[in-house]
């Protein structure tokens, strides 16, 4: 980890954070004149991840970027490493896609233009967030930035304004809440044992010990919390559910994420050597696959579905603290790649399957899966976005999830940790069960239905792009992986 | 600062919440809440953060209060909110957060025994420590009581509330005036209100749709 102090910093600085802080302006503008046409908002966002393609350039050439500001005698720290930019890069095109999805599906659904005008501001709010949690470097920024993605993402999860999505918010939210208060403890509890919040100098303070272990405990299970891990899920799925396709995409694909983001982080800086915990993370991953697969199955609505495939899939990336903690470098590297290369492949595939999932209820009106019957026939392009989407959550070759999973096998197997492959095998047989499920219903012949909604072009042009995108990250996933060993190991 | 200059605060900081979370009669207990968070203000004021004590009234006191109002619909609504909570949680719903609340509370006694114990604070005692430290613990502990035990929703938010205010004590018993632990409770106060005024609204609309004030949980409610 170097950090030569390069005389060109300021322009990086700069442009970083014009590119953290320009969509909330964005949304104010998009609040203000509500935006009509997909195009438009592309262009409007696509200065974005260009900026964040030549900051990752700079990353690459001129390794770690990384800064200091201080806001009334506090010192907080940012930097940005390969992973950071890249996620940061990940999040802006999502960002932008539902964003144009969301056009498109306001002017499918007619709702009224001013109902809808207050999603702008709030992804604006979002994207801030997100960013702010791949670059901070201390505990301060991340509790703001933590805070500022929970409340923006109830925002927009209430902006149906139906019983559900009210009902499901105010679970979100008080959960979120308290799931803040339990991170802000552990905070505390590190604080007031090394009185820093800085990463790095809270890794090199802090002493393997009952605080540390209990500290990072309620950090852990705040963050668990908000990540929807296994037994603390219960909130996720009516959540996404109820809330709009855009919305759920969103939240399925990146705002889950951020909480494990945090956590991995955190966990490496100060207890890499806690192997008992992260087997038990672990297991909790594992039942995750298995009872978030188990229940997809068993779903009798689309979103449904999708929202409990969420539930699996994350448990995927719990898998990465048992190989991490305590193994061969080897091992680690493995792992390590295979998790970010497992949440970039999920997050493009997740989103493309919620908005394949939103195109296909919004088209048939129904949102049961006995519903879809005919629409093999009707709307074979929404369907297919699913299915390429469902090859990147089965691992199938060639996919970002099929890498992740095999680079997370050789990992397991190399470590001689043989519960995970069973996992991984069972996982992908419960991912199969439940997407094959959806299309013996979508194949259904004899369903004598011709009321299909017509949808804006785009909005499955963009579901079909994202699809396309998990499908290629498998094949060109070496760059991104060459980006992740110049930032190396935390 | 003398004991008895501090207990008589320390004792009163224990009280308000207690009637704040114990009362079913919810005008009443948004008055205690109120009530409740001028006295963190002072506490603050006296603890040397003016800012703090001033962000406390402001936004702990005045808007989180001027929230929980407007959630009981009182500031001039037709579509007022029952002003008593007759809501009882089944019996049944309730071990999972017990056990959640029970591992919460022992860690943090564990975690601040151990610290305390050690000797392990990077910051020397310049304030009153051990009371900060106990009156933090007890309000976390109502707080984490009536989340778990309450079913109302508006007696929810109060618990939430209060259990902040329990965690920002013991922030600031445990790592005394560093400026970080300004930021952290100024974020967190902020937080809190944003929470307690999506809370209201959200309450406030449930109410209207269908006349309910839970959450009505069901299997997937685990804590």
């Amino acid at each position: 980890m170097s950090a030569p102090p390069e005389a060109s910093l300021p322009l990086e600085a700069a442009v970083l954070w014009l590119a953290l802080l320009a969509p909330p302006l964005l949304g104010l503008v998009a609040w203000r004149f509500p935006p009509r046409r997909m195009l438009l908002v592309l262009l409007a966002g696509a200065s974005l991840p260009l900026a964040t393609l030549w900051l990752l350039h700079r990353v690459a050439s001129g390794g770690l970027l990384e800064g200091t500001w201080s806001p009334g005698g506090l010192v907080l720290h940012w930097r940005l490493d390969g992973l950071a930019g890249l996620l940061l890069l990940l999040t802006q095109l999502l960002l932008l896609a539902s964003a144009a999805h969301a056009v498109g599906h306001r002017r499918a659904t007619a709702l009224d233009e001013r109902a809808f005008a207050g999603f702008w501001p709030l992804l604006g709010g979002l994207a801030t967030a997100l960013g702010l949690i791949w670059v901070a470097a201390d505990l301060l920024t991340l509790y703001a930035a933590l805070e500022l993605m929970g409340l923006t993402a109830v925002g927009m999860m209430l902006l149906p304004g139906t019983g559900d999505a009210l009902v499901a918010g105010m679970r979100y939210l008080l959960y979120a809440l308290v799931g803040s208060l339990a991170w802000l403890l552990g905070v505390a509890l590190l604080l007031g044992a090394t009185g820093r919040l800085d990463l790095a100098g809270l890794e090199a303070t802090t002493e393997p010990g009952a605080v540390t272990g209990i500290a990072m405990a309620l950090l852990a299970a705040g963050l668990l919390l908000k990540a929807a891990i296994f037994p603390l899920h219960g909130w996720l799925v009516p959540v996404h559910a109820s809330a709009f396709t855009p919305v759920s995409a969103l939240h399925g694909a990146l705002v889950v994420k951020a909480s494990f983001f945090i956590l991995i982080q955190l966990w490496q800086r100060l207890v890499p050597e806690a192997v008992a915990a992260a087997w038990l993370l672990g297991g909790l991953g594992t039942l995750a696959i298995l009872w978030g697969g188990l229940q997809a199955w068993r779903a009798s609505e689309l979103k449904q579905v999708v929202a409990w495939s969420t539930v699996g899939q994350l448990g995927y990336l719990m898998l990465a603290f048992p190989l991490l903690a305590g193994t061969s470098a080897a091992v680690a590297t493995l792992a390590w790649q295979a998790t970010w290369l497992q949440l970039a492949g999920h997050a493009l595939a997740k989103a493309a399957m919620f908005m394949a999932a939103g195109n296909l209820v919004l088209s048939v009106g129904q949102s049961r899966l006995a519903d879809l019957a005919g629409t093999s026939r009707q709307l074979p392009l929404s369907l297919m976005t699913f299915g390429l989407a469902s090859v990147t959550l089965m691992g199938l070759p060639p996919s970002a999830g099929f890498t992740a999973k095999w680079l997370l096998l050789q990992a397991a197997i190399l470590a001689g940790q043989w519960p995970w492959v069973i996992v991984l095998v069972a996982g992908t047989l419960l991912t199969a069960a439940y997407v094959f499920r959806v299309f013996r219903c979508a194949f259904v012949e004899d369903a004598p239905r011709h009321d299909f909604r017509p949808l804006p072009a785009g909005m499955d042009l963009i579901a079909l792009l994202l699809a396309l995108a998990s499908l290629a990250l498998g094949l060109g996933a070496e760059w991104p992986l060459a980006l992740l060993r110049e930032g190396g190991l935390p | 600062m003398s004991l008895s200059g501090e207990l008589l605060p320390a004792g009163l900081l224990v009280i308000l919440p207690a009637a704040c979370l114990l009362d079913r009669y919810l005008p009443r207990a948004c008055l205690a809440f109120i009530a409740f968070a001028l006295l963190m203000a002072l506490a603050w004021w006296r603890l040397g953060a003016p800012w703090l004590a001033l962000a406390e009234a402001v936004l702990g006191a005045l808007l989180t209060g001027m929230a929980l109002f407007h959630g009981l619909g009182s500031l001039g609504s037709r579509s007022r909110l029952p002003s008593r909570d007759h809501e009882t949680r089944p019996r049944h719903q309730a071990i999972a957060r017990w056990l959640a609340a029970l591992a919460w509370l022992a860690l943090a006694a564990g975690a601040i025994w151990g610290l305390l114990g050690a000797g392990e604070l990077s910051v020397p005692s310049e304030v009153m420590r051990r009371p900060l430290l106990i009156a933090g613990l007890a309000i976390m502990v109502m707080g984490l009581w009536a989340f778990a035990h309450h079913h109302h929703l508006l007696r929810r938010l109060l618990a939430f509330n209060v259990l902040g205010s329990g965690v920002f004590l013991l922030l600031i018993g445990l790592a005394g005036q560093l400026v970080e632990v300004q930021g952290l409770i100024l974020v967190g106060l902020v937080v809190a209100l944003v929470g307690s005024v999506l809370g209201a609204v959200l309450l406030r609309r449930l109410h209207a749709l269908d006349g309910r004030v839970t959450l009505d949980g069901g299997a997937g409610d685990d804590r």
